[in-house]
């Protein structure tokens, strides 16, 4: 009884808002002006553009015309005092063959047409969006008898009487118009499709916002469609692919470190390349992008050049990711809109081990092969063959499936001054690692959101406030050796990690700890995060076109870690009474809390004003934004096992440490001034400067100012009349370049001074420790990093702005690099970092976009791809070479930065005189190398294989990387898709991936390996099977060499998908204004000539290891994983 | 007058906001941290420079990979030191490029303390002197070392230039040595002969004058060596600690026969290097390096003879019985005894360790394993059972003591005099190999039908056995240019291998020396790269 009696008076309640509506909107296709406001004008031999520009300063109106239905004849004058806009546009239009049509504060110039007499019929209709959706309030208009109008109703419904043969108008705001002939009185099914609006899209740019088709430097822009509906955790990895050049590559993706590199336009310095991220105006960390609700952003801009850039001076040379959050919209009813994304990741091993018996039977090959003892008799072979059932691969039995969940719900709306948008998500990710009955591992998040803007007549204030939480719950051992443990142990029958007593046992290959029962019992680290963003803007109009900015800003973060280490007993079997070997004897309990905040405020001028055809727009603005960061740290070892507190045996001397707030602390500042001035002339010329003068408290008094300036310009050669065909028959074109010096800061601070610091426990004297100090030396005269930064672009649409493309070139110098001064060793010392390396980074990148619409079907595709290649131009010593675990790059002027670096084969030994006829490494013996073995190319010729012979072997940083997404829309249904890859990079894997029983630590072979060398398999993949420690193993994987190097590039099928959305004339039934449900995919299918192993996991951050080398790739990272879920959107 | 009033507003609105905003100063300096302007004011700073002097004269990573260089050690999983032993190291190999850097890191440090020092206001004047001189042994010491190792190398008295160090040659080893002696001398007038309570572990003018000795025995030297170990002697400061295998044991530090050491705390400051030598009943993480078969041949047997000598009562079925109790006190074998922890209740008990193939143990040998012995033995001396976590061990490491001098001498005295005599025996050998605990005649008594030759193998073969595994043996080969023989062909594990092979010995991956180049350690490439004026050893 109740119930009924809400759903009626809910009901009554959306009929009464839906009639305000529908009066509001045929009020609007009435002719009236909501503002009817009075106009004075004089003016003497005018163009209608001019007069249309007149009108436009003075009142809210806003004229939309095709640019070639204007003469720009001067032969207009007209006197008014006080007239409406109909007198006005009805003196003026008739004489041009022009009618109007006025939409709220739009005014449509359309081309005059002659009326229609035909036999006047009732013609009914519906009109749907491209989904099949009924469009509520469409307006349907007669064409050349504008009065003649309806509107359709809530369920896209429309009634009309028009003459036969009668052009009807059919027109929705954010919808292209279409036009449709009446023949009889048939009822009419009219499909609108969304107006992309390319050129009237409103475009971020930094202090500011702009029209795309005013925007003269290289910005992509991402908005949220291409966001929202992607099942990631982070808002990262959902710009993965979408935008050239901004290449992600994700190094792990283990729910506890999401670990990526963001590159924009590639490697242009060896220090971070990290972009400068941007939150609705406020500088903000890439911490705190991953932070961020994806849900709740609006828009991304991606700034790429100097024209761009230079606004953020000093900070900018990688470039400047902008994020924008939702806002409510004026006058919009409240809208609750529900999301939810729930499914499943698996993990992805693409590599497996032989079977046991197998396993036993090829490492007697390789023992034989290199004339060692056998290790497996046939009887240990066979018994490993007969009891293969009760084998397990370590890695399966740590690995699992695990939940995904993200959750969104926000209300939006807005009065006539103000507007909200409230919005709240969760994240839930579990861990794909095994946790035993404890907690899962994995990690949460809650995301809180405020944003609300109020007007007060000139007066604007826009405040947003946000909370995340997140906590992680990760296992106390380390991922790469999670990985290898679990994955280097034969499929033994007799290898078990646990016995059914509970025991967790040891072997002789995993003699210290094994993953599952680090994983279990050997405790965790727990991380939290709250992140708190609040800021403040007012805006005041000055007068007319100056507006006064301030805003105030923070940021603050409160991170804590709390760790457990346990202790976990080993036994060498099931039935030992006593454990063999503990691991994290004594157990451990750490505490690590960082506080940190950045108070940002800023200060601007802002005007811009149109006069006739010349637009003129500057801003000028001061900014500081200071840093302060706290922390502390403490640690116990020999702690209470069950709690974790302090024993008597932890008051011992060495048992506890840690680091106070003096230790922990760290304060920067960055004062700033900047100014941007801008003008354009006929939507046809445009021009710009700007600059930013940074100080920065990372650099010495006197070397701490930077100023950063740029110029760009910009032709729209189609609006040429020359061109007037082009544009008729083509499209639009603009031709846009620009020219600026970017800086870059972002190394770590005091590096000016010469720094000591001490440590305890340095050595001791007479059984006591002391402390000891160590220092480094600092270079007073160090300043910015500089990048001249060129860039030079077209943007274009073809075939009425279904297709759009735009392809822009770069060249970026960057000098005065931030290095680690390589200097020799007998210097005995580091030295702070100097101004010294010098790079060039160029590249390019295309995009286009295309929508068609084929009988019922939509389609939406866009397309990316782009290039960037550096070059280290200067650099100390010309170059240097890191080795790590086999592994060499190099760091040579005139090659891109962090090559890889060694020998180069050429097959493998033929024949044994192959081999007394072939150099060999150098300290090898021959007679130890049979057919088989990998044969080096002597590049000198000195009849030797040594480091002369080295060569450049391949690069990793991604080439050629592309994104592509497709959407289409049937009816109800709709399917989207991302395909993303790289074209060409090279992946230096070493380990036991690589080599069979890599260097008597990996204990299986994998079948991705089984392709070796015999003498009847000459054409093998691999070189002849062999011991390690043989020489036959040092010569094929001792060296750094391309018989590491794999062909990395890919093509992923990121995500994938499908849904439908319920017809509205059965959601709404139950109040629902949008019900859509969908099923996706992430992850699904890649395809690359790297097949074992995750063709994207990288061994480098975004600088490519920097000037100080890299670790080798051991292939340990966290897996690939497959996402399959569900979604479900609400909307009410 | 509107205008006017606006622009004054935002003038004066745009002051307050840029005033207002500077939360923080751009002048930061750190708060964690000194800098050169706050740091040196108090001797208790000054000294915490030298003691980083002292951490870096030398580590437990160098102390037992130089072993690993000789033929006493094989190395059971890929190092630089393997790399070095197979002969297929280079220019690039990690340890040329790792041991000429931390020298000259400690350099640094040295000449830092000498060159500021002299900044701390009312440092008292004795300590001062001392403190220099400690800090001139170290700077000598790792001079020493590059000689040695390099031959020659850059030699400076001062803190380099950034310029300088791009630009700076090698000087001669024979310039380096007069240096090193040179500075030497100086120290060990100023450094007093021993240290009380909280000083014991510095440095003392027996340090330096012992290590001045061994200045002259690399270089074959005799007659210096003889008359600089005949100081030490005389100097009645040293005696030989009368348990061998106590020597090595924690509740020993600082006795009587230690000149020079590394020192250590359990629990503060500590080594861990038997996570990977220990046997794995004790808990280890993986083999590392063991003991060679080599090695152990080398003992005699109780009876003073060699295990070839047909006297000698050696039963290669049973070849780990009568024999010097300095194998057992050096090396673990079938059989042998280590003391291992209990885990539950931390008890130390000495075990019986079975490493003979199908023994059934977790120790036992197998072919081809990566995580026990290759060799069949394990490493035992300076073994601690009293380590904490993961073989975390405070005992100090000896890089000097008295036997060493004897032997020395011995040694030298063979090479000088027509032959070591009756007289020098007793004073050395004799007194070294009852210590040992040899009892019978055959072993301690001089026996006059010796020729200089049979003595030089004798003290050679003493020197050995007394000194394994102690980092002392890559430089006797190295000096007697026996390196070539010894570090050339297949080196042997205890007779588990194949009987065909090698008379049933474990026959173990080849090792080369070149003797036209391997004496020498490569100048690093990419130092040669920084400065074109150092040049490069012959072979690189």
């Amino acid at each position: 009884m109740n119930i009924s009696k809400i759903t009626n008076s809910k009901q009554e309640h959306r009929r009464w808002v839906f009639s305000i509506f529908v009066f509001l909107l045929f009020i609007g296709s009435m002719n009236l002006s909501a503002q009817n406001r009075k106009l004075t004008l004089s003016m003497e031999k005018v163009s209608l553009r001019q007069l249309f520009n007149a009108i436009e300063k003075q009142s809210e109106y806003k004229f939309l015309y095709r640019d070639i239905i204007l003469d720009d004849k001067k032969d207009l004058s007209i006197q008014v005092e006080g007239k409406e806009i109909t007198y006005i546009l009805d003196q003026v239009l008739p004489a041009k063959e022009l009618q109007y049509k006025i939409q709220g504060n739009n005014i449509n110039i359309i081309r005059k047409t002659t009326v229609s007499v035909g036999t006047p019929v009732t013609v009914k209709g519906t009109v749907l969006d491209e989904t099949g959706e009924a469009l509520i309030g469409v307006s349907i208009v007669q064409k050349d008898s504008p009065g003649n109008g309806k509107i359709t109703d809530m369920d896209g419904n429309f009634s009309i009487t028009i003459p036969t043969g009668a052009v009807l108008a059919v027109s929705y705001i954010g919808y292209l118009s279409e036009n449709v002939v009446v023949k009889d009185g048939k009822t009419l099914k009219i499909k609108l499709s969304e107006d992309v609006k390319t050129l009237d899209e409103v475009v971020v740019i930094g202090y500011g916002t702009a029209q795309r088709k005013s925007v003269v430097g290289a910005v992509d822009q991402i908005n949220s469609k291409k966001i929202e509906d992607r099942p990631v955790a982070n808002l990262a990895q959902a710009l993965q692919g979408v935008s050239a050049n901004l290449t992600i590559q994700t190094k792990s993706m283990n729910p506890n470190d999401n670990q990526l590199n963001i590159n924009i336009r590639g490697v242009s310095t060896m220090n971070n390349n990290d972009p400068l991220i941007v939150i609705d105006g406020l500088v903000a960390s890439l911490g705190s992008l991953n932070q961020l609700n994806p849900s709740d952003v609006e828009n991304i801009s991606v700034l790429k050049d100097a024209g761009s850039a230079a606004i953020y001076g000093s900070r900018s040379s990688n470039g400047v990711i902008l994020v924008t959050t939702k806002k409510g919209k004026i006058d919009t009813k409240p809208v609750i809109r529900m999301n939810s994304l729930v499914g499943i990741q698996s993990p992805d091993v693409l590599f497996r081990p032989v079977a046991g018996y197998e396993n036993a039977i090829l490492k007697d090959q390789a023992a034989y092969n290199t004339g060692n003892t056998l290790p497996y008799s046939p009887e240990q072979i066979l018994d490993l063959q007969k009891n293969g059932a009760g084998s397990q691969w370590f890695l399966d039995e740590i690995l699992q499936n695990a939940l995904q969940q993200n959750y969104n719900v926000s209300l939006s709306g807005g009065s006539t001054s103000s507007t909200y948008m409230v919005s709240a998500g969760y994240v839930n990710q579990r861990s794909n690692f095994v946790s035993g009955t404890k907690p899962s591992y994995g990690m949460e998040r809650y995301n809180f959101r405020t944003n609300l803007v109020n007007q007060y007549g000139k007066f604007k204030l826009t405040t947003i406030m946000s909370y995340n939480r997140s906590e992680s719950n990760s296992p106390n051992a380390n991922v790469g050796n999670l990985m290898v443990d679990g994955s280097r142990i034969p499929n033994y029958y007799y290898y078990k990690q646990k016995a059914p007593n509970g025991h967790y046992l040891i072997n002789d290959v995993l003699s210290q700890f094994t993953p599952l029962a680090s994983l279990e019992a050997a405790g965790f680290n727990k991380y939290d995060t709250d992140y708190l963003n609040g800021s403040i803007a007012g805006e005041f109009k000055v007068f007319n076109g100056l507006t006064a900015k301030a805003l105030v800003g923070i940021d603050l973060y409160a991170n804590h870690r709390s760790s457990r280490g346990l202790e976990v007993a080993y036994y060498s079997s099931a039935e030992a009474t006593a454990p063999s070997i503990m691991q994290n004897i004594g157990g451990s309990t750490s505490d690590w809390n960082q506080k940190a905040n950045t108070i940002n405020t800023q200060f601007l001028l802002d005007y811009d004003r149109t006069f006739d055809l010349h637009h003129v727009s500057g801003l000028l603005g001061v900014s500081n934004e200071a840093y302060s960061s706290y922390s502390n740290e403490i640690w116990m070892n020999y702690v209470d096992s069950n709690i974790g507190i302090p024993t008597s045996e932890t008051a011992l001397a060495g048992n506890m440490g840690g680091g106070t707030t003096p230790m922990g602390t760290t304060l920067s500042d960055i004062a700033s001034l900047f100014g941007r001035a801008a003008y354009s002339y006929n939507d046809k010329y445009y021009a710009e400067v700007s600059f930013r003068y940074d100080g920065s408290s990372k650099f010495a008094k006197a070397n701490r100012w930077g100023f950063f300036p740029s110029v760009s310009a910009g032709w729209r050669i189609s609006s040429e009349s020359f061109m007037e065909s082009y544009k008729k028959n083509v499209g639009d074109l603009k031709f846009r370049g620009s020219y600026g010096v970017l800086g870059n800061q972002n190394i770590g601070d005091y590096n000016f001074l010469t720094v000591y610091n001490t440590y305890n426990n340095t050595y001791a004297f007479n059984g006591t420790t002391v402390s000891g100090t160590g220092f480094k030396l600092g270079n007073p005269v160090i300043s910015w990093e500089q990048s001249a930064n060129f860039n030079i672009g077209f943007d274009a649409t073809f075939l009425s702005d279904k297709m759009y493309a735009s392809f822009d070139y770069f060249n970026k110098v960057t000098s005065g690099i931030l290095l680690n001064p390589v200097n020799p060793s007998v210097l005995g010392t580091a030295v702070g970092m100097q101004n010294s390396g010098k790079m060039q980074n160029r590249g390019w990148e295309l995009t286009i976009g295309y929508r068609a619409k084929t009988g019922e079907f939509s389609h939406n595709v866009s397309l990316n791809l782009a290039d960037s290649k550096n070059e280290v131009l200067v650099f100390t010593g010309n170059e240097v070479i890191h080795s790590n675990d086999d592994m060499s790059q190099i760091i040579r002027v005139g090659t891109p930065i962090a090559s890889y670096f060694g020998y180069k084969t050429e097959g493998y030994f033929k024949s044994y005189a192959d081999i007394q006829n072939s150099a060999i490494p150098v300290g090898l013996d021959a007679s130890q190398l049979a057919p088989g073995d990998v044969k080096y190319i002597d590049i000198n010729h000195d009849g030797v294989i040594d480091p002369k012979d080295r060569q450049i072997l391949g690069n990793a940083f991604p080439r050629y990387t592309f994104g592509a997404t497709y959407d289409l829309t049937w009816k109800g249904f709709d399917l989207n898709m991302l395909i993303q890859g790289v074209g060409e990079r090279t992946m230096y894997l070493r380990g036991e991936l690589i080599e069979p029983f890599h260097a008597n630590y990996s204990y299986t072979m994998y079948q991705h390996q089984l392709n070796f060398w015999t003498p009847t398999n000459t054409n093998a993949r691999w070189p002849r099977l062999s011991l390690s420690g043989s020489t036959s193993d040092q010569n094929n994987y001792g060296y750094s060499s391309d018989v590491h190097v794999l062909n990395a590039a890919y093509l992923r099928l990121k995500n994938i998908a499908i849904g439908y959305t319920v017809p509205k004339r059965i959601t709404s039934k139950f109040g629902v204004q949008k019900l859509h449900v969908s099923m996706n995919a992430q992850n699904l299918l890649t395809l690359s000539p790297l097949t074992f192993f995750d063709p994207e996991s990288t061994e480098f951050g975004n600088n490519m290891g920097g000037t100080g080398g890299s670790g080798a790739n051991s292939g340990r990272s966290y897996p690939t994983l497959k996402y399959v879920g569900f979604g479900l959107d609400l909307e009410f | 007058m509107k205008q006017k009033f606006r622009k004054y507003t935002i003038g004066i609105i745009s002051i307050i906001l840029l005033s207002l905003t500077s939360c923080n100063d751009l002048d930061q300096i750190p708060t964690g941290q000194f800098t050169d302007e706050t740091y040196w004011y108090s001797t208790e700073k000054a000294s915490y420079v030298l003691n980083m002097a002292y951490n870096q004269m030398m580590g437990d990573g160098y102390f037992f990979a130089n072993e690993a260089l000789s033929d006493n050690i094989f190395v059971c999983r890929s190092s630089d030191e393997k790399f070095i032993s197979s002969g297929i190291a280079n220019a690039t190999t990690g340890r040329f490029a790792g041991e000429w850097a931390d020298c000259y890191g400690g350099i640094r440090t040295c000449n830092t303390f000498l060159e500021n020092v002299d900044r701390v206001p009312d440092m008292d004047v004795t300590l001062k002197a001392r403190m220099k001189a400690e800090s001139r042994f170290i700077r000598a010491s790792l001079f020493f070392r590059l000689a040695t190792w390099y031959g020659s190398a850059p030699l400076f008295e001062h803190n380099l230039t950034v310029a300088e160090s791009k630009a700076i040659g090698r000087s001669s080893h024979e310039d380096m040595l007069q240096f090193v002696r040179a500075e030497l001398d100086s120290a060990a007038k100023s450094l007093p002969a021993s240290y009380i309570k909280t000083d014991i572990g510095r440095v003392t003018s027996g340090a330096a004058i012992a290590l001045k000795a061994r200045t002259y025995l690399y270089e074959n030297d005799w007659t210096n060596v003889v008359s600089t170990c005949q100081q030490i002697i005389d100097s009645k400061e040293y005696s030989l600690f009368p348990d061998y295998a106590g020597l090595f044991s924690i509740a020993n530090v600082h006795n009587a026969e230690v000149i020079l050491n590394i020192e250590y705390v359990p629990t503060l400051r500590t080594w861990s290097q038997y996570f990977d030598f220990a046997p794995p009943s004790a808990g280890r993480r993986v083999n590392q390096q063991a003991p060679t078969q080599e090695l152990v041949d080398n003992y005699l047997t109780l009876n003073g003879d060699s295990i070839r000598a047909t006297s000698s009562g050696y039963n290669e079925n049973d070849p780990y019985v009568n024999r010097d109790p300095r194998l057992a006190a050096t090396v673990l074998f079938d059989g042998g005894i280590y003391k291992i922890i209990d885990i539950k209740t931390a008890a130390i008990k000495d075990s019986i360790i079975n490493i003979k193939p199908g023994s059934g143990t977790v120790d036992e040998y197998k072919s081809g394993s990566g995580n026990n012995s290759l060799t069949g033995y394990y490493m035992k001396k300076y073994y601690d059972p009293s380590y904490t976590g993961s073989f975390n061990s405070g005992l100090n490491l000896i890089l000097i003591r008295y036997a060493d001098i004897l032997l020395m001498y011995a040694e030298a005295k063979n090479e000088t005099d027509s032959k070591l005599d009756e007289v020098t025996w007793n004073e050395t050998i004799r007194p070294i190999r009852a210590r040992a605990g040899f009892t019978t005649s055959n072993a301690l008594d001089y026996k006059a039908g010796w020729t200089k030759e049979d003595l030089r193998k004798i003290i050679r073969s003493e020197r050995r056995s007394e000194l394994a595994l102690e980092g002392t043996r890559i430089f006797d080969i190295r000096r007697w240019k026996t390196a070539q023989d010894v570090l050339n062909g297949y080196p042997h594990g205890a007779k588990y291998g194949s009987p065909s092979v090698d008379n049933g010995y474990i026959r173990l991956d080849k090792r080369s020396f070149n003797p036209n180049r391997d004496y020498l350690f490569a100048v690093p490439q990419a130092q040669k790269d920084l400065d074109p004026n150092l040049g490069q050893n012959p072979g690189y």
